[in-house]
């Protein structure tokens, strides 16, 4: 594609009364090559007017092109969007005249910087076009069939997609469909309710979209989103291929081992698993293991292994509602039965508050706070429930004839990862210890059995006790493997309701996913996103840091050790490019030349500061446009540039910055850590371990390390940015001048 | 404190959700109630932990308490209680439980706090009278014979002496009974607690608190209460003076009623009976004007006012009756007044008449236990 370049200059908001903007209009002239008549400008840019003077310019063959320097890119969106042209922002407004002093020599500068910036990026930006493989299947598979699997089927198959749900036991519907009542899901919140999960066994079973495989697991999934192919076992005998588009991995949980519960009594004749009780209430009247005796006083001990750090660490969400609901069982069966309930706080997230309250409000169901410190045999099949740091305030001993407790949720990805995690702790030991650990240790049942470089199952995420990655601030159903979503208990402990909303969700992005990969746009989270990293392989050293650093497992290697795209597993995040020691990753519209040339391009002052700031496009310059928006004034020294993320930070910029004499480089990125969430899981923690070493570069240089500097910002923190800036620029006054200034 | 076996009694708890607890079970022991109450003492606060005992049903616990009788109602509990749990109420039902548990026979007790043997009760003095005025021939109201002055005389009616019988019967029995049961409550509480000062200065102190006021001047929702409840309290015992002036009169002096309105007894009498109208109207007037706050009440604390109003009602209507000479309603409102007359006496042990004697030897207790 010819460009034919338009520069556009919005004068609202402030801009035309900050800026000379003959000045600005012949600097602009300057940069983007074009006669200063060409430069146009508006009162109102955004406004119909304003739009019509772009379109003008594009009739015919014309302007394709445009660099317009008004607002914040993440505004205004709608009306500046030109499909088929390259488009480059410039924002005079959040970084200028919202947070500058008007019409002095220094805002005059950075204005000019900016357009000179933008008209470097227009320059240097090429139309993407979608890069769409072949073949793509947009059949959904979905493994587990409980309620949150038979959900994600079900919302799937009624939006038209063709579904296949995978269930390893020869039944559907899990746990839902092994319990006597459910909790109650409407209001007023005071009648049990039969298994929804019956009707949706029926509803699944009668679907034409869904294909439904029972007593089989996965046996191995191979490809990336779009086309993955993947093999199923029947019991152990027949394999059958399928094929699919993406994944939503609802293998659900198992009840923590009660035989770990030997402190709570379980061994115990009449002490019982909230699960076994289900088993009891199904069957009629509520009676004992012992001698089938009616039970009339039954205890219920809550957190049973949960909220333990001996145990399980959490709280598994709704113990506490499962127990009020079996109260309800033994008090609607028998009127003078009596239900003791001891628990550390009771948790009935969301509407099920209400059904706590109605059932606190039978008199027949006594509830205390209490830690338990004892359950023992009192004679005749009963048992002693001893507590203490009660409601009443001293050590209690409670005579029940039966104790139930509420046992908590086991992801069923827990095991797997636990042996993933060991397998990896001894890999590092060496081969010896590998095989040792390999030979002693049991395999336990593995989910998806992915053939990927990464590892067969979705990564553990760091302080989630083995529940399934999760973006669980932003994107929840998200995991760090394109294509597959994770729904339900095996994501946090969730209700039966909450677990179909959930499926809902999952079955939306797993449907997304097909969309994007059917388009070749990026599937989440910049889903609007044709560009795709395109590396020039013949200058490749096959260094594999690509293939390290890449969050998503997106980049394999071939036999020979080379690296390759699995293109649909990408986020276009340019981890890649940021890590090529080659710079050979580029993509259309973003890339190491175009940054570094948009670095190279500002004018640099003998006198006074300059400061270059590479800022995260997902939190920290979200955060900048607020304190602009709220005209906290900023630093005139500190040039902005957004990235994609941190981890796309290529070292060479630092280099392009000081060279040109600069004074300092800072880094905005998200905070670190897995549990933060960074959209590209850890680009400012890769951004920061790379500057570690550039830091060894500067002091060769003489430069003091200190004048490159990454600071870790959350969304919220617009109030604090501009400290944090102008503590950065003392620190940076403090070493003086860039020696290379004017060099 | 050491390990206790628990026994949680499901009737029990059923029993104060009956007896105007039906919030009760809301609580879920945050403590806000303990928190804003003004009246109780800072070490082991009510009403929260007999919220606990009263959901675990715990009677004996909370019977055998000073706590449920140090607490005056004010209600700031119920008002700020965030679950509606009305705290004030359950107490209030507690309470009436307790009377039942102490007050022998206890069926009586059980009938006093059930609407449905209002009227059986009632029956009870409705009868007696009827028997003396049918013995006296008076059933026929013109053939009731007329005093000196030919002005009515209730005396003449039903002579002074069989009303005296019947009440000196009547207060007898409500004695015996307060006295066990208040000796019953003491032994209880005291099981396993040290008393120690003066009885006789406990009682004092006590009493100076009772004229005063003192502790139900600390609440705070139901302010104007200690206003009309001591105007209801004073008027009782400005009654109680005319009563036993109307004694010394009678047996002492020998004069016989009606006494001109000019005596000082019947001056203080007729005082009395103003205040306690102005405060019962009161009493009535708070209670409707904090039903959001502190809820409506029970049909215990109903009765009682209730029985009190109509004490008054007749009696002040007796007097105006036989002054304006209106034969035909005079006999029958004095009749009335006999009736509830006996109710308040009769059945105060297990009414809420008997909150004086108890709590009042709650608050004993808690000065000899050191709990306040």
């Amino acid at each position: 594609m010819e460009k034919k370049y338009g520069v556009y200059i919005c004068k609202g908001c402030g801009i035309g009364e900050s800026v000379d903007m003959q000045k600005l209009i012949a600097q602009a002239a300057k940069a983007a090559k074009l006669p200063a008549d060409k430069i146009k400008t508006h009162d109102i840019l955004c406004s119909p007017e304003g739009i019509a003077l772009i379109s003008a310019d594009m009739k015919d063959g014309g302007v394709n092109a445009m660099t317009i320097a008004a607002c914040s890119p993440r505004v205004k969106y709608e009306e500046f969007n030109f499909p088929g042209c390259v488009v480059s922002r410039i924002n005079l407004r959040e970084l200028l005249s919202w947070n500058q002093t008007p019409n002095t020599a220094d805002t005059q500068n950075l204005a000019e910087d900016y357009v000179r910036m933008g008209a470097i990026r227009a320059q240097k930006s090429e139309v993407p076009e979608p890069n769409i493989l072949p073949d793509l299947s947009k059949t959904i598979l979905v493994i587990g069939g409980g309620i949150t699997g038979l959900t994600a089927a079900l919302e799937s198959a009624n939006a038209g997609y063709q579904v296949v749900l995978v269930e390893k036991e020869a039944e559907l519907g899990g746990w839902g469909a092994k319990l006597y009542k459910q909790t109650p899901r409407e209001y007023p919140y005071d009648r049990l309710e039969e298994p929804a999960v019956i009707a949706k066994i029926k509803e699944v079973q009668g679907n034409g979209n869904i294909k439904v495989y029972t007593s089989t697991t996965v046996e191995k999934t191979e490809g990336q989103p779009g086309l993955y192919d993947v093999t199923l076992r029947k019991n152990g005998g027949s394999e059958t291929i399928i094929k699919a588009g993406a994944i939503v991995l609802a293998a659900g949980w198992k009840p923590y081992d009660a035989t770990r519960l030997t402190h709570l009594g379980y061994g115990l004749p009449n002490v019982v698993t909230s699960v076994e009780f289900e088993e009891i209430a199904k069957k009629g009247k509520i009676t004992r293991p012992s001698d089938g005796k009616e039970a009339k006083k039954v205890a219920f001990i809550q957190c049973a292994g949960s909220r333990d750090p001996e145990h399980l660490p959490y709280c598994s969400s709704f113990c506490c509602a499962t127990s009020l609901k079996q109260a309800k069982y033994v008090r609607e069966k028998n009127q003078d039965a009596m239900v003791f309930i001891y628990y550390k706080d009771i948790r009935t997230p969301g509407q099920t508050e209400l059904f706590y309250k109605n059932m606190q409000n039978d008199a027949g169901v006594l509830l205390t706070k209490a830690d338990v410190t004892g359950i023992s045999e009192a004679g005749g099949g009963n048992l002693f429930v001893e507590a203490e740091n009660t409601f009443l305030g001293e050590k209690i001993k409670v005579e029940a004839d039966l104790v139930v407790l509420a046992i908590g949720v086991v992801p069923a990805t827990a095991a797997p990862q636990q042996y993933l995690d060991k397998l990896a702790v001894e890999g590092k030991k060496g081969d010896e210890a590998k095989k040792t650990f390999l030979e002693s240790t049991a395999k336990p049942e593995m989910l998806l059995n992915l053939v990927y470089k990464q590892g067969p199952e979705i990564p553990t995420l760091e302080g989630a006790y083995g529940f399934a990655d999760s973006n669980f601030i932003c994107f929840q159903y998200e995991t760090r493997r394109t294509g597959i979503y994770a729904a339900g208990c095996i994501r946090q402990p969730m209700n039966m309701a909450d677990a179909a909303d959930d499926a809902a969700g999952a079955a939306l992005k797993a449907i997304q996913c097909l969309e994007h990969v059917s388009q070749g746009i990026a599937v989440h989270p910049r889903a609007w996103d044709a560009s795709f990293p395109d590396p020039l392989m013949t200058r490749c050293t096959s260094c594999k840091r690509c293939t390290e650093e890449c969050p998503f497992g997106a980049i394999e290697e071939d036999a020979k050790g080379t690296p390759f795209f699995k293109i649909n597993r990408c986020r276009r995040c340019g981890t890649c490019m940021g890590s090529c020691p080659e710079r050979i990753v580029s993509f259309k519209d973003y890339h190491v030349d175009m940054i570094g040339s948009m670095i190279k391009s500002l004018d640099v002052p003998d006198e006074g500061i300059r400061i270059i700031c590479l800022v995260c496009e997902n939190d920290a310059y979200p955060a900048l446009d607020t304190a602009g928006f709220n005209h906290i004034q900023m630093h005139p020294g500190i040039r902005f540039i957004p990235v994609r993320c941190l981890g796309s930070t290529n070292l060479v910029w630092v280099a392009d910055a000081f060279s040109r004499g600069i004074d300092g480089l800072l880094l905005l990125g998200c905070k670190f850590g897995e549990n933060y969430q960074c959209h590209f899981v850890k680009g400012s923690e890769l951004a920061d371990y790379r500057f570690s070493k550039v830091q060894e570069t500067l002091d060769k240089l003489q430069l003091e390390a200190d004048r490159c500097n990454l600071m870790q910002v959350a969304i919220t923190d617009y109030d604090k940015l501009p400290d944090m800036i102008n503590e950065f620029i003392k620190k940076v006054e403090a070493f003086g001048p860039n020696p290379f200034k004017g060099m | 404190m050491a390990e206790q076996i628990v026994k949680p009694d499901l009737k029990f708890i059923n029993d104060v959700i009956a007896a105007g607890g039906e919030s009760l079970k809301k609580c879920f022991q945050c403590a806000t109630c303990s928190v804003v109450c003004n009246v109780t003492p800072d070490d082991r606060p009510f009403p929260r932990k007999e919220m606990v005992h009263a959901q675990w049903g715990l009677k004996d616990r909370l019977f055998a308490n000073p706590d449920i009788w140090l607490c005056h109602q004010c209600s700031d509990c119920t008002a700020y209680c965030p679950r509606g749990a009305k705290p004030g109420e359950v107490l209030g039902a507690v309470r009436k439980l307790s009377l039942q548990h102490y007050s022998t026979p206890g069926f009586l007790a059980k009938m006093v706090g059930d609407p449905k043997f209002l009227v059986l009760l009632l029956a009870v003095p409705a009868v007696i009278f009827l028997l003396i005025i049918t013995y006296m021939g008076n059933l026929n109201m013109a053939s009731i014979p007329r005093g000196e002055e030919g002005g009515i005389v209730y005396a003449k009616f039903i002579p002074v002496p069989f009303i005296d019988a019947v009440f000196i019967a009547a207060a007898t029995f409500a004695a015996i009974v307060f006295v066990t049961g208040v000796l019953k409550y003491w032994k209880d509480m005291s099981q396993g607690v040290s008393l120690s000062g003066s009885l006789g200065a406990s009682i004092i102190a006590v009493v100076t608190d009772i004229l005063s006021h003192k502790r139900f001047r600390k609440c705070d929702v139901t302010k104007g209460r200690s206003t009309s409840h001591m105007l209801v309290f004073f008027s009782f015992v400005g009654l109680a003076i005319t009563t036993t002036i109307a004694v010394v009169y009678i047996y002492g002096l020998k004069w016989e009623s009606p006494y001109p309105l000019s005596d000082p007894m019947k001056i203080l009498g007729n005082a009395s009976a103003a205040a306690l109208l102005l405060g019962l109207a009161l009493v009535i007037i708070n209670r409707l004007k904090n039903v959001d706050k502190a809820g409506i009440g029970s049909y215990y604390d109903w009765l009682f006012i209730g029985v009190v109003t109509s004490v008054v009602v007749t009696g002040v209507l007796s007097e105006l009756l036989r002054l304006g000479d209106i034969a035909q309603m005079a006999y029958p409102i004095y009749f009335i007044h006999l009736v509830t007359v006996f109710f308040l006496f009769a059945y105060a042990p297990f009414s809420k008449m008997a909150h004086m004697v108890y709590r009042a030897t709650a608050m004993v207790f808690a000065k000899q236990s050191g709990r306040e």
